[in-house]
């Protein structure tokens, strides 16, 4: 990739960042461009080739669709996995399961960044403050626009340099790889999901025998081979159905339901 | 919705704009101390010179808003809407104590948090995904992501505009309508069973774990995955699934954790030749 490529990317990267106003805040950025799946396929465009990026972002979206990230915890940075694991694996040519292999580490690298941007901004909360007893009423309301300069530094530049220098040490290091350890990643990486699925089932499920529920989604999968909207319709279906005759349903009962497990 | 009270300091394009601000900056001053005060705080400053004349009035306006605030931005854009409906009553001369309008917001965020974490990113969000990766299939279809990033958008921006819009037109009476009619249980329960189900299908599609090793005695040789998919096909990933759930929630092993654990058993299998 060249210098203007990696420019591009570190720069999507950070627009696409959870604390990034630019395309209309969370909604347009982190929950839209920031999901990998989005992420490969702007990433693809930007490189040139937009089926690998797409299904490199597809193969990281699968392992973080469970991800939820209430306020600041964080327990793995979405937007590094994506935009330095997606990218540093197209260029050294690798299969998607490398893209896996790639994002996990760099997932945990921009953990902490976050915790850094957040405590940086407190300085922005003083000057908020400062600038409201000065009678600079615009100033301060203009504080998180201001603020938003320390996420573009935490994001932009470590997403440049990675991309920009990290892309010939990818490739000798992907090229360097031997075949026996090459396959434990593939092997890895398709069973790797299974943590993000679990992180979201831990999220829905309120009670431990609901778990049939995520049962009878397998089994529509796996066993029956329906396609997923088929199974979207059906699984609405389970819940009408719960909602008109389960005990949820009936009112006043409810709470006493769910404390008793 | 019977509003009575006089509102006439902002105008509709003002209530749009304070909306798209809260919208685009409510975490962009994402701090340790207060969350997103300074955002909210903004909304205000953004809308004192509407509603304030005396510098002293504006200087109040802003600093009742500098206090803790944190939810999710999203859903919570209600809550915003809220208080700046209550903001212009008390400018328009009603009387609004500044504790009313402080508790209003100290007890809605946590719920709202909570509503937007489990129905909006929990359930919507990986439905969606699912979908759009179902679109992606072996080939790369541009349709997946495309699909998700028009359904997301087409779902939500009018969902954030129209709650705000209500929340800042009813004030206080929109949280009692919501916590009353129930309307909120049932949607919430209802998300959660799709969500479960969802997550069911989605693990059937994408997670995958199979044993490569055969049994030979003699002239007989087994095929232990043959055998396991003639009794339940996808057996071991669901049981992997379920127990990295297990170990999650009712172990509190971090995911970091399992996720080394996974790398360990599939370098350790493949070296073995036990798995596929």
């Amino acid at each position: 990739m060249n210098l203007f490529q990696a420019i591009l990317i570190a720069l999507f990267g950070y627009l696409s960042s959870n604390y990034s106003p630019w395309v209309f805040g969370q909604l347009g950025g982190w929950y839209t461009m920031g999901r990998p799946l989005v992420s490969g396929f702007i990433i693809g465009i930007i490189l040139g080739d937009i089926q690998t990026g797409i299904l490199m972002g597809a193969a990281v979206q699968t392992l973080y669709i469970g991800l939820v990230t209430p306020g600041l915890s964080m327990p793995a940075d979405l937007n590094f996995a994506a935009w330095m694991g997606i990218p540093l694996a197209m260029v050294a040519g690798a299969d998607t399961e490398y893209a896996l292999g790639l994002a996990v580490p760099l997932s945990f690298l921009g953990v902490s960044l976050v915790y850094v941007v957040a405590s940086v901004n407190v300085f922005w909360v003083r000057k908020q403050e400062q600038w409201i007893s000065e009678g600079k009423i615009q100033k301060a309301a203009n504080v998180p626009v201001y603020a938003s300069s320390v996420q573009f530094l935490a994001r932009f530049v470590p997403i440049f340099l990675a991309c920009y220098f990290g892309q010939e040490f990818i490739t000798n290091l992907v090229a360097a790889i031997p075949t026996w350890l090459g396959d434990a990643f593939v092997s890895f990486g398709k069973v790797l999901p299974a943590v993000g699925f679990a992180m979201l089932l831990r999220f829905v499920l309120k009670k431990n025998m609901e778990l049939l529920y995520f049962l009878v989604g397998f089994l529509m999968i796996k066993v029956l081979g329906m396609p997923i909207i088929a199974a979207t319709i059906a699984a609405c279906f389970l819940g009408f159905l719960d909602i008109r005759y389960g005990a949820s349903g009936r009112g006043n009962g409810e709470m006493e339901v769910e404390e008793d497990e | 919705m019977n509003e009575t009270t006089v509102k006439s300091k902002l105008s509709r394009k003002d209530v749009f704009w304070s909306y798209v601000y809260w919208m685009m900056f409510a975490l962009s001053c994402q701090n340790m101390e207060r969350m997103e005060a300074p955002a909210f705080a903004g909304v205000m400053g953004k809308m004192a010179d509407k509603l304030y004349n005396k510098i002293e009035d504006k200087q109040a306006l802003m600093l009742r808003h500098t206090q803790f605030y944190n939810t999710q931005p999203m859903v919570g854009a209600m809550v915003t809407g809220i208080a700046l409906g209550m903001e212009e009553e008390r400018a328009c001369g009603k009387e609004v104590p500044d504790e009313l309008i402080q508790s209003v917001k100290t007890s809605l965020m946590g719920p709202f948090a909570g509503i937007g974490d489990s129905l909006f990113i929990g359930t919507l969000t990986p439905i969606l995904l699912s979908i759009g990766l179902g679109l992606v299939g072996e080939n790369g279809s541009a349709a997946g992501p495309l699909f998700y990033a028009a359904a997301w958008l087409v779902i939500m921006i009018p969902f954030t505009w129209l709650t705000y819009k209500w929340g800042y037109k009813s004030g206080i009476t929109a949280v009692q309508t919501i916590y009353e009619s129930g309307i909120m249980d049932k949607a919430v329960r209802f998300a959660n069973i799709l969500g479960l189900v969802i997550v069911g299908c989605i693990t059937g599609q994408y997670v995958s774990f199979g044993i490569g090793w055969t049994y030979t005695s003699g002239e007989m040789t087994m095929n232990i995955q043959g055998i396991l998919d003639g009794i339940f096909p996808g057996a071991l990933p669901l049981l992997i699934t379920i127990a990295c759930w297990y170990l999650m929630d009712k172990k509190k092993i971090s995911m970091g954790k399992i996720m080394i654990g996974l790398f360990v058993i599939c370098l350790a299998g493949k070296f073995l030749g036990i798995i596929a």
